[in-house]
């Protein structure tokens, strides 16, 4: 079946090449979510999570932005685990929250952005501890672009969340994960008027855990398989340098750069490395870049719709579109203001 | 388990296995090279994933045979309360019926339904009993079930397809390398010459970020090379890919001063810093003995960059890519023999004589669909040799810089061009 010689490139082949590639990027991350979800569903008590979570909502939803830098995933890993999380009650506003900051705001995408822009935390000093401000003013000047992306990506990650908690999960969510919810809750009270609760043996669990594991690897593969189809054929086929060319003009390179981020379905963890050669484009332009592509691209799209109605994966493209490429500008701005005060 | 249960379990092992194989078959035959970056986590990573799926696959092979883990535990539990709740006695029906249908509905979620049929025949007793069992453990179910399980026959075939016919025919039929096409499309023909000069544009203490930097990085020259400088700026202008950033182009005198071989040592900083570092390490004993050119500047290129036997000096297309964006590195290397490994494509900037080919290699950060071409032209004195594109070649040939199209152009004037292989690793990182 594999040919003893390799073919020539062509066209197809370079769709083939992209695809491979990516999926072999991306596989591991999501092998890894899939089975964090298994054992997250087979081992986490739903209770757990009601009696971690502060009950002010607002509360819930900002500390779950921060999630990410305790447990670091990038996009491919959060979208099954997101799902799961959901399932075992979860609110749904720290769910998203979640999900869409913890691509951003973890350590991991920190050091890969600052390297990228050959930024340090020299100027770090533990000195600062006690001072908030002077260690604000110290990171603000060694490191403006991972602070702008880290910060931004987070409070555009909140205010999704807290724009959620005005809806009900059967209006975001796919009937099967919404019903599951009420489901699960509905569970939970017979529960505790006398059903049996799950005595289940360790080995049974773990049998659930890697069923669970086995399904979710295969539901977000074909969400995966299929966003990676389409980006692969934009990533191969057609010309970037039309973006170059509007690169200039600084009303259109925004959305343009964004549109790259969306067709090149970038990782979290190298896009940084990408955006960061691009002298044409501003600094705010490509913060928009570094904070749109990790919240949605293409194979994105796909995965999220796998957990979302379609409505409100295309709300979130566009909504996260607008949000980021109008706060991209004045949030740079901003970070260069900070720097340039003097404590 | 039903027989649509068994099926739906056994393809779902298979294609785990078939993701698990496709993954190691790339990783062990050595194609993988072609997609993911040799350093940094993702090769490593795939041949994890490669074993993790196999794993997963056959662990869930093996357990196909439980199906109470399968069904959530509390089916048996389930099944128990049926048989004692129910008052059956004043129908005496059949008990064992009960369980068939318990069993079916552990897949199928229908078993609400099925006992409102069989007791509505049999006598109006407790039902709505039942139906509160039915719900509650449909919800235990439901998370379970994936992508094969819920949908109809159609569905399930197209998702069996989508996870295997694409990843199938990508391995069989990939090249492991991109097109003339794909290439032109990621930019080829629209570099930018200065390109890092923006990259710390956001930066606001460049000064500062750049010293601290060069101390941990690479051995520094030896010192009496240091000492020995003429003139700091001078000094500064060693050839390599970082010192196309304008902080070090317009370094200041009094902070390269200090410590010269330090700020030398800061332009080997680059997106292939390490590659780079390497090489420096590499050819720093040679920086001990410069005979052959007389002034200082170019005994620190050569501390800095490998030489051939004929003195060409090694670098990479990148590398060459970027002198153009420091004045003073193009004073150093300008009319230095160079000799660099490459692909051709044929120019189609400037070049209405004829007399000019494209050579380029692609860097990756991540995977090949983040590759991105660095390509400077090659000059021959008469018209350029017919080579086929995307030939591997090795030219030597003397650096040269052109003002063209507004920006400043590296251009290599061919010496000589030689068809060669492939490097082991096609593409840089």
């Amino acid at each position: 079946m594999f040919l003893a010689v390799t073919p020539e490139p062509s066209r197809m082949g370079d769709v083939l090449m992209a695809f491979l590639s990516i999926v072999f990027e991306g596989a591991p991350y999501i092998l890894i979510g899939t089975v964090l979800s298994g054992f997250i569903d087979a081992f986490l008590p739903a209770k757990l999570i009601d009696r971690a979570l502060p009950r002010n909502k607002v509360l819930a939803t900002l500390i779950a932005g921060f999630l990410g830098l305790i447990f670091p995933v990038c996009e491919c890993a959060i979208v099954p685990v997101i799902r799961r999380l959901v399932q075992k009650g979860l609110p749904l506003g720290c769910a998203i929250t979640y999900m869409l900051a913890a691509p951003i705001v973890n350590p991991i995408v920190a050091v890969s952005t600052a390297t990228a822009f050959k930024e340090s935390v020299k100027l770090f000093q533990w000195s600062d501890i006690g001072h908030p401000i002077a260690l604000i003013q110290h990171l603000v000047e060694a490191a403006p672009m991972t602070l702008s992306r880290l910060s931004l990506g987070y409070t555009v990650a909140v205010l999704a969340g807290l724009l959620v908690i005005f809806f009900k999960p059967s209006q975001i969510l796919r009937t099967k994960i919404a019903n599951s919810i009420d489901e699960a809750r509905a569970q939970n009270e017979t529960d505790t008027v006398g059903h049996t609760p799950l005595k289940a043996s360790f080995d049974s669990k773990l049998i659930k855990a890697m069923r669970t594991a086995m399904r979710d690897f295969l539901d977000t593969g074909m969400y995966f398989a299929i966003g990676v189809m389409i980006t692969s054929v934009f990533n191969t086929q057609v010309n970037q340098e039309i973006l170059d060319r509007v690169a200039g003009n600084s009303l259109i390179a925004t959305p343009a750069i964004m549109l790259l981020a969306i067709v090149l379905s970038l990782c979290s963890t190298s896009d940084a490395f990408i955006a960061a050669p691009m002298a044409s484009f501003s600094s705010a332009a490509k913060l928009a870049f570094l904070v749109y592509g990790p919240m949605m691209d293409i194979k994105l799209m796909f995965m999220y719709s796998g957990v979302f109605k379609r409505r409100i994966v295309i709300g979130m493209v566009f909504g996260l579109l607008i949000v980021i490429g109008v706060l991209s500008g004045p949030w740079t701005q901003m970070i260069q203001y900070l720097a340039s005060l003097k404590p | 388990m039903s027989t649509q249960r068994v099926v739906n379990h056994l393809v779902s092992v298979a294609l785990l296995l078939l993701w698990g194989a496709v993954l190691l078959y790339f990783h062990m035959s050595g194609r993988l090279t072609h997609y993911l970056p040799p350093d940094g986590i993702f090769r490593p990573m795939a041949l994890v994933a490669g074993i993790g799926l196999l794993v997963l696959g056959i662990f869930n092979l093996a357990t196909i045979g439980a199906d109470n883990a399968d069904c959530c535990d509390h089916d048996h539990d389930h099944d128990h309360k049926h048989d004692h709740d129910h008052d059956h006695s004043t129908c005496g029906h059949d008990h064992s019926h009960d369980h068939a249908h318990a069993k079916a509905a552990c897949c199928d979620h229908d078993h609400g339904h099925n006992h409102a049929h069989k007791h509505d025949d049999c006598c109006g007793h407790d039902h709505s009993h039942d139906h509160a069992h039915g719900h509650s453990h449909e919800t235990a179910h439901d998370h379970a079930h994936g992508i094969l399980e819920e949908s109809g026959p159609l569905g399930r075939t197209v998702a069996i397809c989508i996870l295997s016919v694409p990843l199938l025919v990508a391995a069989a039929m990939s090249p492991d390398q991109f097109s003339a096409n794909a290439i032109t499309n990621k930019g080829l023909y629209n570099p930018n010459y200065a390109s890092t000069a923006n990259s710390t544009q956001f930066s606001l203490r460049k000064e500062e970020k750049a010293a601290p930097a060069a101390m941990t990085s690479a051995p520094l020259p030896p010192a009496t090379t240091a000492a020995a400088m003429p003139a700091p700026a001078k000094s500064t202008g060693i050839a390599l890919p970082e010192s196309a950033l304008p902080e070090k182009g317009t370094r200041v005198p009094g902070s390269a001063a200090p410590n010269t071989a330090s700020v030398a040592t800061t332009t080997l900083e680059s997106i292939t810093a390490e590659k780079t570092a390497a090489a420096a390490k590499n050819a720093g004993p040679a920086a001990a003995t410069p005979k052959s050119y007389g002034t200082f500047t170019l005994a620190d290129l050569k501390a800095q960059v490998p030489q051939s036997k004929e003195g060409n000096f090694i670098l990479e297309v990148p590398e060459l890519y970027y002198t153009a964006g420091d004045k003073e590195v193009q004073g150093v290397i300008t009319g230095q023999p160079v000799e660099t490994t490459a692909q051709v494509l044929p120019e189609k900037v400037n070049n209405a004589d004829g007399k000019r080919l494209r050579i380029f290699r692609l860097l990756v950060q991540c995977c090949a669909a983040d590759a991105r071409p660095y390509s400077v032209p090659v000059e021959f004195a008469d018209k350029a040799p017919p080579i086929k594109d995307m030939t591997w070649v090795k030219i030597v040939g003397t650096m040269a810089y052109a003002q063209e199209n507004g920006q400043t152009v590296p251009l290599v004037k061919a010496i000589s061009i030689t068809e060669t292989t492939a490097p082991e690793n096609s593409m840089l990182y």
